[in-house]
């Protein structure tokens, strides 16, 4: 009677299993010692430029930072006569005689407004409704030298909302040029960076009639903070893809030929193991390279699918896998994902309202960049109603995964009483196999606290923003590098572990021949076995 | 200097202030060169014109009060010096705005020294005057990297400071706020730094003091600015975050270092060296604190030798208790009363983006002039 690779395999072998395995692991974590942080970020002034002729309005008109005429709104004489309609600002990224890599793969912008109190400024109702004109261009970096005019990429009227506040201090004598502090302003997300120069062109109208931005006071400066990949990082990312892409593959084809060598169908544990795999091997997939040559603008979208079908598998996994592992032999069913469909809908319906959610997000930014869910109010309540349904569904699921948990390490427990009744050799079998088994479960906690906790710690280091460059590490990029490579060896290990075993059962005594025979035969009849701790306790069960 | 750099950050305030007098003892570049006439601040008061003429680049003749060394990083950085100008300008403006109903106004005599000669003396005034200076410049050069003016921002293919090396694509570039930091460490430092002084002597401590004052001010900009971080993970969770530093408002720079003057700390040079707290109760002031080592003047008579306009025809708060009520600012002169009739504007009403509609209000008052 075949058992798991795990049971059979000799200490000394899983010792040195585990090693290799703990020591790729410290690989990834080597790995992210060398790339620079996944992201970086770049501040943009707004070159304020000023359109003499604002109703000779057309999409080809472009004001970049080199515009004839331009102005500091901090200089009132300069401003006096002019309208709204007038300004344009215009901000141009990347900065500084740099172009932009494809490796950046992707860029957001978040808009900064610098408001100063001014006389006949509000000091009341802060909440700012900002109607911004929002114009994108590219231009590509030509052989010698120079770039290609700005040619039309996007363009939306958005609306945001900015929350200012003025803070009243001891010892101020007068308001005047005392600045609000007011929240950022997200603008928008490219999920392509496929061009090397990208212009944004804002208007900011005003209109008592159509009630447009009376509320906004006096700006003296406008920010764009710009967010794009770290080249660097993206290539230690797309490295590691592209070694575990194979790996996984090449497990999976030796797991799948293990199960194959039976006599017996597959049972729903090894279908699981293979789905995972194949989950794995889909997010694994380098699909990055591609966007080295073609523009991809649903890479982003494409990214959350593919992190969203991974973890669904992960955590149908550990569920079918606690489940059958249950120890309690029930007839029929076992053998199929039905079983589960109560526990599982928890996931599903998590991970559906997750995708309609992300749908309404990054598939719309797709057509337009400038898009955000959470500006309207029913775009917000929407919004909000799926990710509180997803979180309240992944709830959901960790109290029945912690149940059914319980009620595994119950039956063991209940079980080990009884192991002091057996022979000496069986005993310790047993014993080996439920260490293995729990030794398993244990590492499955521990990657899913590492990963939490490290994610956590992450949030932390991030929001106080450095200062002290004596610590060179940049430790997002070795949490991010760390636990990605930790979720492939965990699932390279369950593989390997989990797959069928070619070793038979090791010879019994004699004495145990009649009650062993009871017991295979008791198994046996029900086909979907898929080791022998499940068939030790269902012989625990008969007793 | 990045071992400076280095230590500075990682030995605490307390110890860096003593530590500091050791460093500048051992900055034994160019030995003896004349001595420098004047303030670089000088800049600032230059900035007009230079707007004016708009040709381009400024040249490193034509500025006023630099040192040897400042001249070397002008020519180095040549792009660098409107942004040094106008942080001098801002600093000017920021400096009246401040004092503007103190005894001394921060007045502009327009000679070498800009303030006249009560810059000479180390006195808490000039301890701001120095801060507020050195903030100024890591402001505005800050400002000016984000306007993508200056070609060496920690981040462009062209030359740029050592420390800062990752290149764009690889690893996106330097913070702004510490490259500005450190050019003005560069750049407002090194006049303390190239002459050597006997150590314990007023003159080594003056230098001593600028360097503590100018730190405090470049501090005072990081201090002040605001740190505001962007979720762009998964379905734009936060298991990715980007922060960003967000520069403040000059004006609140200007409080916050006005807040420092208030609480400055008076120190002495000592036999070694350094500078050393003159009542040893108080306690050390850190690396954000400001420091003088003289009392200041009255300033309340007109007075051309120390170069202080003295308060007469100053106008007054005949209510206020403090600084700016008459009975401080007068110096007890007394004060003249005179019946104004103002027009001014009332009842604004700002429309983005420059327009402000005011009424004309008629207003009467009592001003109080010191005598």
């Amino acid at each position: 009677m075949p058992g798991t690779v795990l049971e059979n395999l000799s200490g000394r072998k899983l010792s040195v299993l585990v090693t290799v395995l703990l020591l790729s692991q410290l690989a990834c974590f080597l790995v992210g010692l060398i790339s620079p942080s996944p992201a970086s970020s770049q501040p943009i002034l707004a070159t304020v430029c000023v359109d003499k002729n604002p109703s000779a309005d057309s999409m080809d008109r472009w004001f970049a930072r080199t515009c004839p005429h331009r102005i500091e709104l901090s200089n009132v004489a300069a401003t006096e006569q002019l309208k709204s309609n007038n300004l344009v600002f215009a901000m141009e990224m990347p900065q500084h005689m740099n172009d932009f890599s494809r490796w950046q793969q992707n860029l957001a912008g978040v808009l900064q407004f610098d408001v100063v109190y001014t006389e006949g400024g509000k000091l009341i109702n802060t909440m700012i409704e900002l109607t911004l004109d929002a114009r994108l261009a590219y231009s590509d970096k030509l052989a010698d030298g120079g770039q290609t005019p700005w040619t039309y990429y996007k363009h939306s009227k958005a609306k945001r909302y900015m929350d200012c506040h003025f803070d009243e201090h001891h010892n101020m004598k007068d308001k005047v040029g005392y600045p609000y502090s007011c929240t950022m302003v997200p603008l928008f997300e490219l999920g392509s960076l496929y061009h090397d120069y990208y212009l944004l062109n804002l208007r900011i109208i005003y209109d008592e009639r159509l009630n447009l931005n009376t509320h906004l006071g006096k700006v003296d400066d406008i920010y764009l903070h710009i967010i794009h990949m770290n080249g660097g990082f993206t290539k230690v990312w797309v490295s590691m893809k592209t070694v575990f892409f194979p790996l996984i593959i090449g497990v999976m084809i030796w797991f799948w030929n293990r199960v194959h060598l039976l006599a017996r169908t597959p049972a729903l544990l090894e279908y699981m193991l293979i789905y995972l795999g194949s989950a794995l091997v889909f997010l694994n997939f380098p699909v990055e390279y591609f966007t080295l040559f073609f523009d991809m603008p649903y890479m982003l979208l494409l990214t959350d699918i593919r992190q969203g079908v991974f973890y669904a598998m992960l955590l149908s996994f550990w569920l079918v896998f606690t489940g059958e592992h249950m120890l309690i032999q029930e007839s029929g069913d076992r053998n199929s994902l039905k079983k589960y469909w109560k526990h599982l809908s928890s996931i599903v319906i998590g991970c559906v309202s997750l995708l309609v959610f992300d749908l309404c997000e990054r598939g719309i930014h797709l057509v337009n960049p400038f898009h955000s869910i959470w500006v309207t109010p029913i775009g917000t309540n929407l919004a909000l109603t799926f990710v509180i349904c997803a979180g309240l569904s992944v709830g959901v699921y960790f109290i029945f995964l912690c149940y059914m948990i319980w009620r595994v390490f119950k039956n063991i427990s209940v079980k080990k009483s009884i192991l002091p009744s057996m022979t000496q050799a069986r005993r310790l079998h047993y014993e080996g196999i439920m260490y293995r088994f729990t030794f398993l479960m244990a590492a499955t906690l521990v990657c899913a606290g590492i990963t939490v906790v490290s994610f956590i710690f992450n949030q932390y280091t991030q929001g106080e923003h450095k200062w002290d460059d004596s610590m060179d590490i940049e430790w997002t990029s070795v949490i991010h590098t760390g636990v990605y490579g930790m979720w492939n060896v965990y699932i390279c290990a369950l593989l390997m572990l989990y797959a069928p075993s070619h070793k038979q059962w090791p010879s019994e005594p004699l004495s145990e021949e009649v009650e062993f025979s009871r017991l295979s035969s008791d198994t046996t009849a029900t086909p979907n076995e898929i080791s022998s701790l499940t068939s030790f306790v269902a012989k625990a069960n008969i007793e | 200097m990045r071992f400076t750099d280095k230590f500075r950050r990682k030995v605490g305030a307390m110890l860096q202030f003593f530590m500091l007098g050791v460093f500048s003892v051992h900055q034994s570049i160019a030995a003896r060169r004349p001595l420098v006439n004047g303030t670089w601040i000088r800049m600032g008061m230059a900035m007009d014109e230079m707007m004016q003429n708009d040709q381009g680049l400024p040249s490193c003749k034509v500025l006023p009060g630099l040192s040897p060394g400042q001249s070397r990083l002008c020519q180095l950085y040549i792009d660098h010096m409107n942004a040094v100008a106008l942080g001098a300008k801002q600093a000017i403006n920021e400096c009246k705005y401040q004092f503007q109903n103190r005894r001394w106004n921060c007045s502009i005599l327009g000679d070498i020294n800009v303030f006249g000669p009560v810059f000479t003396i180390a006195s808490r005034e000039i301890a701001f005057a120095h801060a507020l200076a050195a903030a100024g410049v890591a402001y505005s050069v800050s400002r000016a990297c984000r306007d993508g003016q200056l070609s060496s921002c920690g981040c462009s293919n062209m030359e740029r400071p050592k420390d800062l090396k990752q290149s764009f694509v690889w690893g996106g570039c330097g913070d702004n706020l510490e490259y500005g930091y450190k050019f003005t460490q560069n750049f407002v430092d090194v006049r303390e730094k190239e002459r050597k002084f006997k150590r314990g002597t007023r003159e080594q401590g003056r230098s001593l003091m600028n360097i503590h004052n100018n730190e405090a001010g470049r501090r005072a900009v990081i201090k002040k600015s605001k740190v505001s971080c962007k979720c762009h993970g998964v379905s734009g969770s936060c298991s990715l975050i980007t922060c960003f530093q967000q520069l403040a408002n000059f004006r609140e720079i200007g409080d916050y270092l006005r807040d420092k003057y208030d609480g400055a700390t008076e120190v002495r040079v000592n036999r070694r060296g350094r500078l050393q707290l003159k009542d040893p109760r108080i306690t050390i002031p850190t690396a954000y604190d400001l420091v003088y080592l003289e009392d200041s003047p009255d300033y309340c008579v007109k007075d051309d030798v120390r170069g202080t306009l003295g308060t007469k025809g100053r106008p007054c708060n005949r209510t206020s208790p403090d600084i700016d009520g008459c009975n401080i600012l007068c110096c007890g002169r007394g004060y003249n009363t005179i019946k104004t009739v103002v027009k001014e504007r009332c009842e604004c009403k700002f429309k983005w983006c420059c327009e402000v509609q005011c009424k004309t209000c008629v207003r009467s008052f009592d001003e109080h002039i010191c005598k």
